[in-house]
């Protein structure tokens, strides 16, 4: 994966099972939104194949279904909080869009803001938004960057038991994560990247095993701590 | 057709129908341009207003009221019928009727040759000229009323088989057409522009293309602004049929209605080119908002499209008469060409056929404008700016 003849990505490959979920770390600028990208079609890879279920991504194949909570967080910011569940709960294909938004924000605390516009919740409140949308639709593949970013304590509970949810249904899940204490406690295994190429891929148990055992996060200031000093 | 896109279609017509500055701009937007072109129109007629004697013109006229003498130039013996039927055969120019009661009625007559409105034609005026010329060394009666200029010259525009050529009622599916398509430039330009460019302002983009594909996602955005640039013109022109039913039998709301001249060919074509020309103008706002990330960038890269679409406005004067190089150059490109088919159009200086080809050339550029929108967008649909998003406020 290259831009204006940088390269970005270089011999990546790593699988993801279904059922399980998957942890994609690293520095910033390491490669992972990038990655992600190129795997939804957002970018178009300059060489090598990203594939879902043996297939290229397609948004409107309802046999994939892939939610995705991206780094850049935004909505539309005119709209009321039901209208704009609805119109994504529609594209998605869901049969009662308004039903399940009403429970889901019910859920969520924020049963009273139904018809509040989205500008004028807090950034979290709007985060939960998101969330609901990414996740309205079951999808078969789930891919959270950086999910926690910008919650407080509870909201990241309340994240994590949504989480766990899915991830009981059968949803596999990508985790792109700052916070090795979440890699730990929820990822089946993970992918270190460092500069496009991957420096450990495996269980977590494995990598540790490569490291000397040592924490998640004494690896990472390991594998990026040259980087940064 | 797409569901999802129509779905997007659906989402985006209600939202702004929801909007209150909506129909503020549906109502006050075609009231300034009302104004601004009366005002402009006004001073344009301004221009030139004096009848110019051109050695080439050929002149004929019949004196039944004996003002000039027997030997002027331009005396003919035959009578006004006589006339008539030498502008018919092209033999002359310009032919002037002064009849016999000329002194009671203080009217002559004009013909010459026109199918278009021909508005500025001061033509009529040159009889003024020869009056005076012939009656400044005499003083009587006659002499007077020609000399100070003060009787009404009828202007008769007729086609080359004689009829009356009924410019102005040919002119009016085509003003209304021009009119129209505008009001839409004015209306739907800027809306264009937002709803592209929103989704990458407000970092929606990655989310919603895991929903939808670019090409659909603009595609409904596209149909929707379309239809919201319909309901805003139906929004004027539904209350004004309204007032035009209730005043049909006025004076002149009757006289109008009686000259409009209803043409099959002639409106389906206009309709062909206003359909064609929106989705031109479509198409390129659609263009500039997928080549930038905000709708400020949008702004200033649309200002040079919309100056060339609207640029044969302000050489209205060239489009009356014969087109030359200039015109006929902006009735082919691209941009200029909706505007300018529709002045010569309205002004009767464009056969079919070369009204057909100004069509396609439309038809082609609107389908390439879009062609390109969608690429460029599917291409640029997560180009975000540098500027920090405005979207989250600290909790």
């Amino acid at each position: 994966m290259a831009f204006n003849g940088k390269t970005v990505i270089k011999d990546l490959s790593f699988t993801v099972a279904k059922g399980e979920i998957f942890g994609l770390l690293g520095a910033n600028g390491s490669g992972k939104t990038t990655t992600i990208r190129a795997l939804l079609g957002l970018y178009k890879p300059t060489g090598g194949e990203l594939l879902i279920d043996g297939k290229k991504f397609n948004p409107e194949d309802s046999k994939i279904t892939v939610g995705y909570l991206p780094e850049e967080r935004g909505l539309y910011r005119k709209e009321n909080v039901i209208d704009t569940m609805m119109y994504f709960g529609e594209l998605k294909g869901l049969e009662n869009p308004r039903e399940w938004s009403e429970k889901f924000l019910a859920r969520v605390g924020l049963a009273d803001k139904i018809t509040e516009k989205v500008e004028k919740l807090s950034g979290g409140q709007q985060q939960k938004i998101q969330l609901g949308i990414t996740i309205m639709n079951e999808p078969k593949l789930l891919i959270l960057d950086e999910p926690t970013k910008g919650f407080d304590p509870m909201n990241r509970r309340l994240l994590m038991e949504i989480i766990e949810e899915l991830h009981k249904k059968g949803t596999s899940i990508i985790m792109i994560t700052h916070y090795m204490d979440e890699v730990e406690r929820l990822c089946d295994r993970a992918l270190l990247l460092k500069d496009g190429t991957a420096r450990a891929y495996g269980t977590i148990e494995e990598i540790k095993k490569e490291f000397n055992n040592k924490s998640l996060d004494q690896i990472f200031v390991d594998i990026y701590g040259e980087s940064y000093e | 057709m797409n569901k999802n896109a129509l779905k997007v279609a659906k989402f985006e017509i209600i939202r702004q129908l929801k909007k209150p500055a909506f129909w503020a701009a549906t109502l006050l937007i075609p009231l300034m341009i009302g104004v601004i072109y009366f005002i402009s129109f006004i001073s344009s007629m301004s221009v030139d207003t004096e009848a110019h004697l051109d050695e080439n013109t050929k002149i004929a006229i019949t004196d039944d009221a004996s003002i000039f003498e027997p030997s002027a130039p331009y005396i003919i013996n035959g009578d006004k019928e006589y006339g008539i039927e030498m502008v018919k055969n092209g033999e002359v120019d310009l032919y002037y009727y002064i009849p016999a009661d000329f002194a009671e009625t203080k009217k002559a007559e004009f013909y010459h040759v026109s199918e278009g409105l021909d508005i500025f034609n001061m033509d009529g005026e040159i009889l003024k000229i020869l009056l005076s010329q012939n009656s400044a060394s005499r003083v009587d009666a006659l002499d007077v009323i020609a000399l100070t200029g003060s009787y009404e010259i009828e202007d008769h525009k007729i086609t080359t088989d004689g009829s009356d050529s009924n410019a102005i009622g040919k002119a009016i599916i085509p003003i209304l057409i021009g009119a129209t398509f505008f009001f839409f430039i004015a209306l739907c330009g800027n809306r264009f522009l937002l709803t592209v460019v929103e989704e990458k302002e407000n970092r929606i983009s990655e989310m919603i293309l895991t929903s939808i594909s670019a090409k659909h996602l603009i595609v409904g955005k596209i149909i929707a602004m379309l239809v919201l640039g319909l309901v805003q013109i139906a929004a004027i022109i539904i209350p004004v049929l309204f007032l035009v039913f209730a005043k049909r039998n006025d004076a002149i709301v009757a006289q109008i209605l009686s000259m409009i001249e209803i043409d099959p060919l002639s409106i389906i074509l206009n309709i062909l080119l206003f359909s064609a020309s929106a989705v031109l103008y479509a198409g390129v706002c659609v263009l500039v908002g997928s080549m930038v990330s905000t709708a400020r960038d949008a702004s200033s890269f649309i200002s040079p499209a919309i100056i060339f679409m609207v640029f044969p406005l302000y050489f209205m004067q060239m489009f009356m008469t014969d087109p030359n190089l200039i015109v006929q150059i902006f009735t082919y490109f691209p941009l200029s060409a909706p505007i300018s088919l529709m002045l010569r159009n309205i002004f009767g200086t464009i056969s079919t056929p070369e009204f057909c080809i100004g069509i396609v050339v439309v038809s082609v550029s609107a389908v390439v404008a879009i062609r390109l929108a969608v690429k460029t967008f599917q291409k640029n649909a997560i180009n975000f700016s540098i500027v920090k998003p405005k979207l989250f406020k600290k909790s």
